[in-house]
């Protein structure tokens, strides 16, 4: 049965058809088209080898190419977009810098969630909160906890430090802090002080204000500064006080520039009596130029003449005393001593004038400084004595700016328990056994009380970058308590503040209780009995620059590369000298090869106190036999941009005489200007205020060339056909140099709004700055081409007199960005047309286009364009926050960074200007006047910069065009400047 | 057949035969390079690979590589075109312009006069390429069609006529050099055994055109020369003074000079004739041409270079002259400052070097020395290169406003491109030396029976 059982895969099998026979050893019976298919016959082919090693390259060659990485550009869009960011437009929340040093209600711009930039809310701001959107992102700032300066966990550090605070049971716990404006903390830490034993709570600032507050405390028992009303002074007379630089406040510009408007006819009279050229001297009417030691010598007499009414002593004062006596209740007198009985005089003197609650006043005082020395110094007597269980520093490096750093920090090792706040593992930090790193400003919740009445708010206007903690959120924990935002609406909802309202406003107005001032004293005519020792010593007066200030924000690149307006050096601080000194001392200043600046070096020595190799920086305007010495340098664990910059003259603070020692070498400066006189040339047009009340267009006369028409002015000699600016918009702006005080804030509103790189000490000593707007500050000299016709000066000895300034010069700024001329001889010099001109009178720089022959450079009257000699970004060679990841979030999406060898200037914030006119167009209306601002404009503290529309004829800008004091920048050459200047007139009466 | 007074100088100096010409012109291609030879080029060589090194280091890092600064965007850089560019003159000059005043000395000198001015242009040539901040594009300052929207160059600017005044210059300069060398190339290829070298046979029959002396070929080559003669005068006239309009037509005191574009094409004859003083007295000593370089021909250049020198002189003092009389202030600054200020060296020497030197060739025995010619013709070509220097950059580094007034230093970068330049230079006319006959041998055996020595007699 088995055998028999057949399986047949088809009929064809069954039939025994012969092809299955074929099929079986051949599968395909017929031949296959396979040739024809195939074009050729492979076989026969003699390229197939060829062909194969062809397609075998191109695969392989294709296959590497895609196996290579391509550079993944991340672009991650929202899944679900947040409903107040609409991507490409900007956000503005109102809240409040405080550092510990500089204080402002400020506007921040968002945009995509980052903080980009920041602008002027309630008050106005200063280079340096303008510079803080930058240190935001500073990549040195701390990122985690720190247990004895290793990486911690918060919960870890949390647990720790409440379980020994509540063992703390006899030693004092300390809470060493800056001065602090936020009545929120003072709650808080009321709190902590019910929770915890012994608490107590010491303010420090690191340059200190004691000398006033304590004098104060003695005229009127209220340890605070006065507020000061500039505006509604006659007359101004400073000690030493750079109130438009550094001194206490940033606010006072605007104020006092507000009291010196010509137009108006009152200008009030500006003494300033100082040792070290400030910003202040600079804008003075008058200044008289004393060693420190004769500043209360001079007080006294002023005193002692305003009370007696005799003539002063001094003759130098007896102008002030006169005008002065003619404006009782309408001036005022500040001095920067920091010692109390000098301020009581001082004190003494606004009472004989009556100034109190006219031109300042202490029952409406501010809180901006509230340190106390005294108590420092006490604590660290304690610290040694073993006195102290805990220390918790907030916003102070006592490590780095007490003169007497060196006993905090060995009295510090006897506590047994530090924490520190900083947002850096600074000086201070890391000394101690905890970091909590605190938030930066721009990531926090918080509260501010300057001054009286005036309130403001913080909020946050990022997530925190690193895992870092607000103070107040810490104090919060170790209270068992958490959430500081609800707290902190909670406390001001108490009090009544509609609290939304408020936070969108950032600020909010209580009406203080008056402060109880008791009558003042009578000066002890003790305090005007003193001796003067050491005369023939050289003695030193330290300042803040207004790039660097304290020290707090010096790892900011922006603030170490902006020029001090003054001595136009950036990356250093040195002492100041003047000429005379200087070449007594066989100290010299000198131009190398490419121009750079560089000077001796020396040492400063008080006493036991050794600073070694301070370069020497001549300064005109430097009293004789004095030195300037400016702090907040020389940190040494601050950040790259920092360390080692300069030197730290916080040593110094209670030095008053110095010796200097010549030594060996030299140092070399990075100055942004090498020449610092007009050279007889009148870029800035002055006058004094009796001759322009006389005449307003005093001061600004214009050159007119004989021609066969008669007497022409340079734009009416023009061959070239004007362009039609009078239709749609012509760009204008207006740069009033009588209120221009050169503070330089622009420049870093410049730098953010704009993406300018920062380029470092060398390229900046290579003359090749990168900054789109400077500041030029030129010094008056002796020689003028009047005087050198009358004496019969030969040119050669006259330009040569010329370029050295005066021993106590006038000073003028002159702001100077890229002009925007109608004529431009960039524009027709470029040989690819990269640079162009608008229909609305601006000159556009195309950098896509730029070749770099910097031919427009070179042709260029004002100097205004920058080359990018390197690659600014992504380059370790400019190791700042273009080649950092968190730097560059800082950068503004709507400019361009540019690349290398290509031209880029002043664009006139086109961006803006740009965005303002589609908003117009959307919303079908004209562009309004107020909305036009350019960053240079709306940074400007005391609007000496107005930008707009001058064909709109209700403008600002047109009318100040039309204003006699209106001037173009080298108008003989009639480039026709967008941009013009208005007349500085001075109060010389 | 043309008569020349028995009085006048021979220009061809021994007793030479039509086949002593060629033998004598032909020698230092036929034969092995000498050992000077070798030591010069090797140096040439080697100055030039640095050049190139410090090029591709300023191409790769940027122009930040260089002394330059925000305030002096040029100075080496444009001082070296210049310069480089106003040395070829001369040999236009020589060969166009002699050749229309039909100047027969010219024949001795004109062949190497012109390849250094190929070698010249293509030295100066490099300046504007490398000193742009992105060269790679370069192409954008000519008008070709493309595909960038609607961009086109800007006929404004005075850098773009420079573009088509060097690259015209550049391509007559070369044909007309070419054409010039077609007979002799036959006459190499005609004395090359094909047997030994068939390659440099063909190489030089290649290059012969297929020239065969006949006397169509003769006319028709006359006929292109005077042609190309008369094409090339006016460019000895047009390209320096375009090159001047880049600095005449801005409006930096010092630059902004209508005495300009005259002034440069004199200042660009001198230093030419200089540096063909300079090669032409080391290469007739080198490859043995003291027959056909003679004093004579010495004489006459020096001639020139006295005429041009003091005519140069004319204009610094117009210029000093023009910036008095104008009474504007910035204009009286920049003389004041050029002569007094902190470039006054650069200024002096070039005052000495370009007035008061070239007045000694008054003197009969200066002019009619070897090696006083040589000695100044260096002083003349560092003078000519310090013009440049002082117009440049003494005129930016104190402009308008002194708060942007600085300093200029080079780096090693740019004095590594220049010192490149001239080696680059230097390979080029020492390989041009040992391939090319060096005298027009066509051309002066034209004159040998009117001017040589022995039909003096």
């Amino acid at each position: 049965m088995k055998n028999n059982k057949k399986y047949w895969k088809g009929l064809a099998q069954l039939e025994n058809n012969p092809d299955i026979e074929k099929l079986a050893h051949n599968e395909f019976a017929e031949k296959l088209p396979l040739d024809d298919f195939l074009s050729d016959d492979l076989s026969s082919t003699n390229t197939s080898r060829r062909d194969f090693l062809k397609f075998l390259g191109f695969t392989t060659a294709a296959a590497t190419l895609a196996s290579c990485e391509a550079p993944i550009v991340k672009s991650i869009p929202y899944l679900i977009k947040p409903d107040e960011i609409i991507p490409g437009v900007a956000n503005y929340y109102a809240t409040t810098i405080y550092d510990g040093r500089d204080y402002a209600s400020v506007l921040v711009k968002n945009r995509e969630g980052r903080p980009i930039k920041i602008e002027n809310n309630k008050t106005c701001t200063n280079a340096r909160v303008q510079a803080s959107v930058l240190s935001l992102y500073d990549s040195a700032r701390l990122k985690t906890p720190l247990k004895n300066g290793v990486e911690a966990e918060w919960l870890e550090v949390d647990s720790d430090i409440k379980d020994r605070l509540s063992k703390i049971k006899d030693k004092k716990i300390i809470l060493l802090t800056a001065t602090i404006l936020s009545p929120s903390i003072i709650s808080l830490l009321e709190n902590l002080s019910k929770k915890y034993k012994n608490v107590e709570h010491i303010m420090h600032d690191a340059v200190p204000y004691d000398g006033i507050l304590n004098a104060n405390e003695e005229s009127f028992g209220l340890r605070a500064i006065p507020s000061y009303y500039f505006s509604k002074a006659n007359v101004i007379v400073s000690f030493g006080a750079d109130f438009i630089g550094n001194w206490l406040n940033n606010d006072y510009s605007t104020d006092y520039i507000s009291g010196r408007n010509p137009k108006k006819g009152m200008m009030s009279k500006h003494y300033q009596i100082e040792t070290n050229l400030s910003l202040s001297g600079s804008n003075a009417d008058k200044r008289i130029v004393i060693k420190p030691s004769e500043q209360k010598v001079l007080l006294s007499d002023l005193y002692s003449s305003l009370s007696s009414g005799s003539d002063p002593k001094d003759n130098r004062l007896s102008e002030i005393v006169k005008k002065l006596k003619a404006n009782k209740g309408s001036s005022i007198i500040v001095c920067d001593s920091n010692d109390k009985k000098t301020q009581l005089i001082v004190n003494a003197i606004n009472y004989i004038l009556g100034n109190y609650d006219q031109t300042m006043s202490i029952a409406m005082p501010s809180y901006i400084r509230q340190g106390n020395t005294a108590k420092v110094n006490n604590l660290i007597e304690e610290m040694g004595n073993n006195e102290i269980g805990a220390l918790i520093t907030y916003k102070v490096n006592p490590a780095y700016n007490l003169h007497n750093a060196k006993d905090f920090s060995n009295a510090l090792s006897k506590v047994p328990l530090t924490i520190s706040t900083s947002l850096y593992n600074d000086e201070t930090a890391s000394l101690m056994e905890y970091v909590c790193p605190d938030n930066h400003n721009l990531e926090s919740w918080g509260d501010a009380h300057p001054s009286y009445n005036t309130y403001s708010l913080m909020q946050p206007t990022i997530a925190p970058l690193f895992n870092t903690r607000q103070f107040e959120e810490t104090l919060l924990k170790w209270l068992d308590d958490s959430d500081y935002n609800s707290f902190l609406s909670d406390f001001w909802r108490k009090r009544g503040v509609n609290w939304e309202k408020a936070v969108h406003d950032g600020f909010f107005n209580i009406k203080d209780r008056k402060s109880q001032v008791t009558s003042i004293a009578k000066l002890n005519e003790n305090v005007l009995s003193f001796e003067i020792n050491n005369i023939n010593k050289i003695e030193l007066a330290l300042y803040e620059k207004i790039g660097i200030g304290d020290g707090t924000q010096a790892n900011n690149p922006w603030l170490q590369e902006l020029p001090d307006p003054i001595s136009r050096a950036c990356w250093d601080n040195y002492i100041t000298i003047s000429a005379v000194t200087a070449k007594n001392l066989n100290l010299k200043n000198w131009n190398v090869a490419n121009g750079a600046l560089n000077g001796s070096l020396v040492n400063v020595i008080s006493d036991d106190i050794v600073i070694k190799k301070v370069p020497v920086m001549i300064q005109p305007g430097q009293a004789n036999n004095t030195v300037g010495l400016s702090l907040g340098y020389g940190r040494m664990k601050s950040g790259k941009a920092a360390n080692g910059i300069g030197l730290n003259a916080f040593p110094l603070l209670n030095s008053k005489f110095i010796a200097l020692e010549n030594i060996e070498g030299e140092h070399e400066f990075a100055s942004t200007q090498l020449h610092h006189t007009m050279m007889g040339r009148d870029m800035v047009k002055e006058t004094s205020l009796a001759e322009y009340i006389n005449n307003p267009s005093s001061g600004n006369h214009t050159d007119t060339y004989p021609t066969w028409k008669g007497d022409l002015k340079a734009d009416e000699l023009t061959f070239y056909d004007q362009q039609d600016l009078k239709t749609g918009h012509f760009w204008n702006l207006s740069i009033d140099l009588t209120s221009c005080t050169g503070c330089a804030e622009c420049v870093i509103a410049c730098q953010a709004e704009n993406n300018i790189p920062v380029v470092g000490k060398q390229e900046i000593r290579n003359s090749r700055d990168m900054h789109w707007m400077r500041i030029d500050r030129y010094y008056s000299s002796d020689m003028t081409q009047e005087l050198a016709s009358k004496n019969d000066v030969s040119t050669i000895d006259m330009y040569k007199e010329m370029e050295e300034p005066s021993e106590n010069p006038e000073v003028v700024f002159q702001p100077v960005m890229c002009q925007h001329c109608n004529n431009a001889p960039c524009e027709n010099v470029c040989p690819v047309a990269a640079t162009t001109h608008s229909n609305e009178g601006l000159n556009q720089m195309t950098y896509n286009r730029c070749v770099g022959t910097r031919y427009c450079a070179n042709n260029c009257p004002y100097k205004v364009r920058r080359f990018n000699w390197f690659q600014y970004s992504d380059n370790d060679k400019f190791d700042f926050n273009m080649n950092d990841d968190y730097g560059k979030m800082v950068l503004n999406p709507d400019v361009v960074v540019r690349s290398r060898g290509v031209i880029e200037k002043c664009s006139m914030c086109i961006q803006k200007i740009q965005e303002l006119k589609l908003n117009a167009k959307k919303e079908g209306r004209p562009v309004l006047d107020e909305e036009a601002q350019t960053v240079c404009a709306s940074s400007c503290s005391t609007n000496a910069i107005v930008f707009g529309d001058s064909n709109n004829k209700e403008s600002e800008v047109y009318k100040l065009k039309n204003d006699e004091r209106a001037y173009d920048l080298l108008d003989h050459l009639n480039v026709d400047p967008s941009v013009f200047y208005q007349t500085k007139v001075r109060n010389k009466s | 057949m043309q008569k020349e007074s028995k009085i006048r100088d021979p220009l061809i100096l021994g007793n030479k035969t039509y086949h002593d010409i060629t033998r004598d012109i032909a020698r230092p291609v036929e034969g092995k390079a000498n050992k000077y030879w070798w030591i010069l080029f090797s140096l040439a060589a080697v100055l030039m690979l640095w050049g190139f090194a410090c090029m591709a280091y300023t191409i790769g890092t940027g122009i930040g590589a260089w002394g330059l600064n925000r305030t002096v965007n040029w100075a080496w850089d444009i001082t070296n075109f210049v310069w480089w560019i106003g040395i070829g003159h001369a040999g236009t000059l020589i060969s166009a312009v002699l050749l229309l005043f039909r100047q027969k000395w010219r024949m001795a000198i004109n062949r190497s006069a012109e390849a250094m001015t190929i070698f010249g242009v293509a030295q100066a040539a490099l300046f504007p390429l490398i000193h742009m901040g992105r060269p790679w594009l370069a192409y954008w300052v000519f008008p070709i069609p493309n595909q960038f929207g609607s961009l086109w160059v800007n006929f404004n600017s005075p850098l773009l006529w420079d573009v088509f005044a060097i690259s015209t210059y550049f391509s007559v300069s070369c044909v007309f050099w070419y054409i010039g060398l077609i007979p002799d190339f036959a006459m190499l290829r005609d004395r090359i055994d094909k047997k030994l070298s068939p390659m440099k046979k063909n190489l030089y029959g290649l290059m012969a055109f297929g020239w065969s002396g006949k006397a169509k070929h003769w006319q028709r080559f006359e006929e292109v020369c005077l042609v190309l003669a008369g094409l090339a005068t006016p460019l000895v006239f047009s390209v320096h003074s375009i090159v001047s309009m880049d600095f005449a037509t801005s409006i930096i005191p010092g630059w902004h000079t209508t005495i300009f574009p005259p002034y440069f094409v004199l200042g660009a004859l001198f230093s030419g004739f200089a540096m063909v003083e300079t090669l032409l007295i080391i290469m007739r000593k080198v490859v043995n041409m003291e027959a056909y370089i003679t004093i004579k021909h010495i004489e006459y250049m020096n001639v020139i270079i006295l005429f041009t020198g003091s005519l140069v002189g004319v204009a610094y003092i117009t210029e000093l002259f023009m910036a008095w009389y104008s009474g504007v202030e910035f204009e009286q600054y920049a003389f004041l400052n050029r002569a007094t200020g902190p470039y006054w060296w650069a200024y002096a020497s070039m005052m000495t070097c370009n007035v008061v030197i070239p007045q000694l060739y008054w003197i009969y025995k200066i002019r009619t020395s070897f090696v006083a010619t040589f000695i100044l013709s260096i002083f003349v070509n560092i003078g000519m290169w310090f013009e440049r220097f002082v117009i440049i950059v003494t005129s930016l580094h104190r402009d308008f406003l002194p708060s942007s007034w600085t300093m200029f230093s080079p780096t090693f970068i740019d004095i590594g491109i220049f010192v490149g330049t001239i080696g680059f230079f230097f390979v080029l006319f020492l390989l041009y030396a040992r391939a090319f006959p060096v005298i027009a041998q066509a051309e002066i055996k034209s004159i040998l029976k009117s001017s040589g020595s022995e039909y003096k007699k």
